[in-house]
């Protein structure tokens, strides 16, 4: 499946996120992610892991030069999302998404989940 | 002859009445040998928000060590803190934390066991409380209207006993193994913690913690803090159990950035 390409460089919004956003407290802090920036990218889903500690979701998108890059992205403990209303089927791989999350405070392919869009229009949040 | 039998039967009511009413009698006899009061109802699922620090002017741990301002540190406790590497706050650490719950999967013990943003119910019985966490299965019980043990054991959660003032639970705990933190900031206690909380359900939908941390060696007086619950009675419990074998496959993929390594790998 093709992700849609949205220009990675307008994608890169240095938005604070002051302490809005609910923490769970172990992992996926600001020692691994920039929490200053927010990324969004329109993606493909790879994999969805449901798992301990922190759910992972696996996705392909290209960047502003059309190479496709691969994430993988922390979101929260499973019965945390499981209060947003999440499953362990609540994404398959091959679905269309746009994601947004911090990304990796050395450059890396891994992120933060923040929020995403299913393909419905359908708003998920991190939980 | 059918006079007799009339009278006969009257009589065997009576006196089957009479045993009737002689074993209520016996009941309510029973009844009033139960404890005084069960107090207030507050079993149910509740969840919390999900803190990094007891602190009550700084519940998200943004502030360093020894600077809240409502806490009062001794310096063994300072230096304590300030020698470990919590995965939170402003000089988290995650890579090389030293929280013992994330780098050893030790039991959170408690109160920390409580601050997860997780679900928790309350089991209550005349003669215990029972809280059951839905994060890494664990309980906890406070045994009602009676003393501590002589020696009370060294423990993960430490050994409570409860009693009712009016519509207030206040629980009585001691014997808590001192590698714990009372926090995923990393708040230290010794094996001399001494825990008073006040458990009320201040209204329907909310359950309210207030807790009293007496520990000298740790803090040069007791000191205060709270827990809030909201009634989550929807039925669902679920599982999540933090294992060393998951973390490792987390910290592969999230930071080596490598594909995950079985742990298990197969024959």
């Amino acid at each position: 499946m093709k992700a849609k390409v949205l220009t990675l460089g307008a994608l890169l919004l240095a938005i604070p996120l002051f302490v809005t956003l609910p923490l769970c407290a172990h992992h996926g802090g600001a020692s691994l992610y920039d929490m200053s920036k927010e990324l969004t990218v329109d993606a493909t889903v790879t994999e969805f892991q449901w798992t301990n500690p922190h759910v992972e979701i696996g996705l392909d998108a290209k960047d502003d030069k059309g190479k496709v890059r691969h994430w993988i992205i922390e979101a929260n403990s499973p019965p945390v999302m499981a209060n947003r209303g999440w499953n362990r089927k609540s994404l398959q791989p091959g679905e269309i998404i746009k994601i947004t999350f911090n990304p990796s405070q050395r450059g890396g392919s891994v992120g933060r989940f923040i929020k995403l869009i299913k393909a419905d229009g359908k708003e998920m949040l991190r939980g | 002859m059918g006079k007799r039998l009339r009278s006969s039967f009257f009589s065997l009511m009576g006196i089957s009445l009479l045993g009737m009413l002689g074993f209520v009698a016996g009941c309510s006899g029973s009844n009033a040998e139960k404890p005084a009061s069960q107090g207030p109802d507050l079993s149910g699922i509740w969840l919390g928000k999900g803190i990094q620090s007891l602190s009550p002017s700084d519940p998200m741990g943004k502030k360093k060590p020894g600077t809240e301002g409502d806490i009062p540190y001794t310096p063994w406790a300072i230096t304590r803190m300030k020698s470990e590497r919590p995965a939170t706050g402003p000089d988290q650490d995650f890579a090389k934390t030293t929280d013992p719950a994330l780098r050893y999967a030790d039991p959170d013990g408690y109160p920390r066991a409580s601050i997860h943003p997780m679900r928790f119910k309350i089991v209550q019985t005349p003669d215990y409380v029972y809280q059951l966490w839905e994060y890494n299965k664990s309980w906890r019980q406070i045994a009602l209207n009676r003393p501590h043990s002589e020696v009370p054991d060294i423990s993960w959660f430490g050994e409570s006993v409860g009693k009712w003032e009016g519509d207030t639970l206040v629980v009585d705990s001691v014997g808590f193994k001192d590698s714990t933190w009372l926090d995923p900031i990393g708040h230290p206690h010794t094996e001399d913690l001494h825990m008073i909380e006040r458990i009320r359900r201040v209204d329907p939908e909310t359950l309210v913690f207030n807790f009293t941390f007496d520990d000298p060696k740790a803090y040069t007086k007791p000191w205060d803090g709270q827990l809030t619950f909201k009634l989550k009675n929807d039925g669902i419990m679920t599982e999540t159990i933090y294992t060393i074998s998951d973390e490792l496959s987390f910290r592969q993929r999230f930071l080596n950035e490598k594909p995950a390594i079985p742990i298990r790998p197969g024959p």
